[in-house]
């Protein structure tokens, strides 16, 4: 997220002409802003190369040196010459980044699959995952935001406030393991075993939903309370229109802005809970390809796990930035002419 | 044959409207809902499935399915057994029986064997099981393509391998440079199965998936997915199995279902829950909940070392003999047995696994005696001590740091209590914890690094003349510098019977022994199985590794 949204107005030219060199600027903005993101996904490339070159051992020789293997020193070298672990590291780097500039990706060394395959594969659980909890945080925050409006004040009005703050000191993984030992151990509600089945990946999303969803919850509060006290809520209530009305027709409304965001925020921080979560229940996506990744130092799996998981951020942010100006008019002139 | 991922419920049902809400109902009305909104859950059951279907969690599938990578993990080798057959069976006990080599002769010095191999078997994809098919077999185990990233089976004899060829439709001449008593029993190791032709002529990208390894095995693939699970049905034209197992035709089960699930306390709570028939490797210090509660716990031991420390001779303290006598003798084998592990366990008696069919019982070599340890230091100069209350020599501590293996569940623990042990001589022990790329990097290709701990299975005792000495690995670190080692070495290399040779493994079991090269610690356990007792008829090969041809499974 930029601080494009303060940047100063500064498009004053004809009327005649400024529809289309509007558009013209918001071209311009849009293919630099695109270019700067690829930037970033190709430098967090190499930075993350250099970082596993760092790093002593692979697990190429590891597998080889593994005691009950048996291998010479001559095969070895031979296996691994075969995988280029023979050549200097800023070579190996700019191989694999002009393979991966043509969608090569490479295989990986502990199973030898196609990277590539075992991303596409890895998606559809860690999709799965992270939009049901998106849309379970989203439903959650935005109840807790409806009740804050509409309990009279009192203690129960008090707990529905305080709930994202105990949501987010409450850690992923402890929820996790109490809805396991509950719902799974004690009750048999779910399966352990079939990871992917709906009731698991329910509970699974549930466990990463409750903490993103006190984020969301507690900008849609501030931000309803906020819409609550100005002039026009306040003149809606007073020309008697009921409650609910207000909250919905009046205040809902200016409170999405923000709340937005905070959405398009969070989601960085559903990907990042995703990892933990799917190791709690043992889901097969990409969270856990990155953890084994890591544990096995998988090199090309890791690269381009991490790097996937930065480009959608990267372009989550984008895709922001280039909505701002097209919805808000008034940000149009500010954007393009930045 | 399925692609890798299609296994994977891929249309998984869209949650409904009612279940987000009992969901999110869960959610924020705290934990008293809980019950509630899982009631409602749908698409789980607390018991396993179906009578003739076998399921198994496992911590991770994570080695790939390249055979000559991951065929000896003790992960994927539970998927490799059921999948493949091999030439001969080899059991616990390292006796040889015909499986898919009907018989076989050798020549007098056990340079050339020529195998009989069963007629009518066929792989899964209809090729038959001939001459042909094994020669590219033991070409692949022996040779490996290391120019395309495909290595050889580590403990095939591939030194001295000198080729082989086919002797008619189904008869086999394998040759070496030089007596190869080994190789028979290693073709019943987990590593040597038998794959279609084609399967061993795949790139190494292609043999990664699953899909593209054919066997002559009495199950074959029905699903896979990486990471997630891997579920076999039932050959029904089967009938090769080895006569040993004690049962003919197809599999008694339908179906086996391999499922990945690697946090230790998930795969012990699924059991509990009675979702799964069986669980490997859990913690065993949580084995008595298990056994307690009624389920059945395998710890099948394999051929090869126990489990134990190799010591590099050239490297201070170890590089005094007495020394190495005080630690072995300082280590109270039958309190780890006691505290660490459970009555499965048992002491080591040698260096190598009792198994072993020439093992001797030489526990008095290094057996526990504190006084003689306390006695050897003090010989040894160590008899100043630290602040700590440690011995001390010339201002040196004496100690070490313990690198438990990653290799081997319960082997931190059992470190913890080897270090309180031999503080009660004054040796100062610490430990520390370190993963597989780590452990590797720091202590089994570190040669100033004192103490390597051994975990390795062999099916044949030939195994041992490679690893002790300057010519081969060079466990301890001693060259060419002990010439007794080094003639037990070429005596059990060489030696041409087994008669001949099991009186040389004795001697140089003893003198390892005596020179204290090798601290034996208690017999090695790599793999633990909690069955549900409905399991009937699970057998174990020489490496440990299950077969699930004769198994069946009794309605609850």
């Amino acid at each position: 997220m930029s601080a494009a949204v303060t940047a100063p107005v500064a498009s004053n030219s004809g009327a005649a002409s400024r529809s289309a060199s509007t558009a013209r600027r918001y071209g311009t903005f849009a293919a630099r802003r695109t270019g700067q993101a690829l930037v970033v996904i190709v430098l967090c490339y190499v930075l993350v190369f250099l970082v596993l070159a760092a790093i002593p051992g692979d697990p190429i020789s590891a597998q080889l040196d593994n005691p009950e293997a048996g291998y010479s020193d001559a095969e070895k070298a031979q296996i691994r010459s075969f995988y280029g672990l023979d050549r200097p590291v800023l070579l190996q780097l700019l191989i694999s980044l002009g393979n991966a500039l043509q969608g090569r990706l490479g295989i990986s060394l502990s199973t030898s699959q196609a990277v590539t395959e075992m991303i596409t594969t890895a998606i559809p659980s860690t999709l799965a995952l992270a939009a049901t909890a998106l849309v379970l945080a989203v439903l959650l925050a935005a109840l807790l935001g409806l009740l804050s409006q509409r309990l009279p004040q009192g203690r129960l009005n008090s707990l529905v406030r305080s709930l994202p703050t105990l949501f987010l000191s409450t850690p992923n993984f402890l929820i996790g393991l109490v809805l396991i030992q509950v719902l799974a151990v004690q009750l048999g509600a779910f399966s352990l075993v079939d990871s992917e089945s709906v009731g698991s990946t329910l509970v699974a999303s549930l466990t990463l939903a409750i903490p993103v969803s006190a984020q969301i919850a507690q900008v849609f509060i501030t931000a309803l309370d906020e819409s609550a006290g100005q002039d026009y809520a306040e003149v809606a209530l007073a020309r008697g229109l009921p409650p609910t009305q207000v909250v919905l027709r009046h205040l809902l409304r200016p409170s999405l802005l923000p709340t937005v965001t905070v959405v398009g925020l969070v989601i960085g921080e559903v990907l990042g809970g995703s990892l933990i979560t799917e190791t709690i229940f043992g889901r097969a996506g990409i969270g856990t390809l990155v953890q084994k990744a890591v544990a096995a130092q998988d090199v090309p799996v890791l690269l381009v796990t991490v790097v996937l998981s930065a480009a959608v951020f990267v372009v989550v942010n984008l895709v922001i930035d280039l909505l701002y100006p097209l919805l808000d008019p008034r940000l149009r002139g500010a954007e393009a002419a930045r | 044959m399925s692609r890798p991922g299609s296994g994977r419920s891929v249309a998984r049902p869209a949650p409904t409207r009612r279940h987000l809400l009992q969901a999110l109902g869960a959610g924020s009305l705290g934990l008293a809902a809980l019950p509630l909104a899982g009631c409602a859950l749908e698409g789980a059951s607390a018991e396993s499935t179906d009578e003739d279907e076998l399921t198994f969690l496992i911590s991770n599938l994570d080695g790939g399915w390249v055979p000559s990578k991951s065929a000896i993990s003790s992960y994927e080798a539970n998927v490799w057994q059921q999948l493949t057959d091999k030439l001969v069976h080899t059991d616990p006990e390292g006796t040889v029986t015909p499986w898919i080599a009907s018989s076989w002769e050798q020549n007098e010095d056990s340079t050339e064997f020529l195998l009989h191999l069963r007629d009518g078997v066929t792989f899964s994809d209809g090729t038959p099981v001939d001459a042909e098919a094994v020669v590219a077999n033991l070409q692949s185990w022996a040779l490996g393509r290391p120019e395309e990233g495909i290595a050889r089976v580590g403990l095939f004899p591939g030194g001295t391998y000198d080729g082989a060829e086919a002797a008619g439709r189904l008869s086999v001449r394998v040759s070496f440079t030089a007596p190869t008593l080994s190789f028979l029993p290693t073709l019943g190791y987990h590593g040597c199965l038998l794959l279609s032709p084609a399967s061993i002529a795949a790139s190494l990208e292609e043999q990664s998936d699953l899909a593209v390894q054919i066997g002559s095995g009495p199950f074959v693939l029905d699903t896979w997915a990486a990471s997630d699970h891997v579920r076999l049905v039932r050959r029904e034209d089967y009938d090769w199995a080895p006569e040993v197992l004690g049962a003919s035709g197809p599999a008694g089960l339908a179906a086996i279902t391999f499922t990945v699930l690697p946090d230790d306390s998930l795969r012990a709570s699924a059991a509990r829950a009675r979702q799964t028939d069986l669980s490997y490797n859990v913690n065993p210090q949580v084995l008595d909940s298990f056994t307690d509660a009624g389920f059945t716990l395998e710890v099948p031991r394999y051929l090869g070392f126990v489990h134990g420390y190799s010591l590099r001779t050239n490297v201070a303290p170890f590089d005094d003999v007495r020394v190495r006598r005080a630690v072995t003798r300082g280590i109270d084998r039958a309190e780890i047995l006691r505290t660490v592990f459970t009555d499965a366990w048992e002491p080591a008696t040698s260096w190598l696994q009792t198994g072993v069919p020439e093992t001797t019982d030489l526990t008095e070599l290094f057996s526990y005696d504190p006084d003689l340890a306390s006695r050897l230091l003090d010989e040894a100069g160590w008899t100043a001590r630290t602040a700590d209350g440690f011995r001390a020599k010339d201002g040196v501590e004496l100690g070490f740091t313990l690198y438990p293996t990653p290799y081997l569940t319960g082997s931190v623990p059992e470190a913890e209590l080897i270090s309180q042990h031999l503080k009660r001589i004054g040796i100062r022990v610490s430990t520390q914890k370190l993963d597989i790329p780590t452990w590797t990097e720091r202590v089994t290709n570190d040669p100033t690094q004192g103490v390597a701990e051994v975990t390795r299975s062999f099916v044949d005792v030939g195994t041992v003349a490679g690893v002790i000495t300057g010519e081969g690995e060079d466990w301890f670190a001693v060259g060419s510098s002990d010439p007794v080692l080094e003639d037990l070495r070429d005596g059990v290399a060489g030696a041409a019977s087994r008669a001949e040779r099991a009186g040389l493994v004795e001697d140089l079991s003893r003198h390892v022994l005596e020179q204290a090269y090798f601290i034996p610690l208690e017999q090695n356990v790599q793999r633990i199985y909690v069955q549900s007792p409905q399991l009937r008829d699970i057998s174990f090969n020489a490496v440990a590794i299950p077969s699930y041809h004769a198994t069946t499974k009794e309605a609850a």
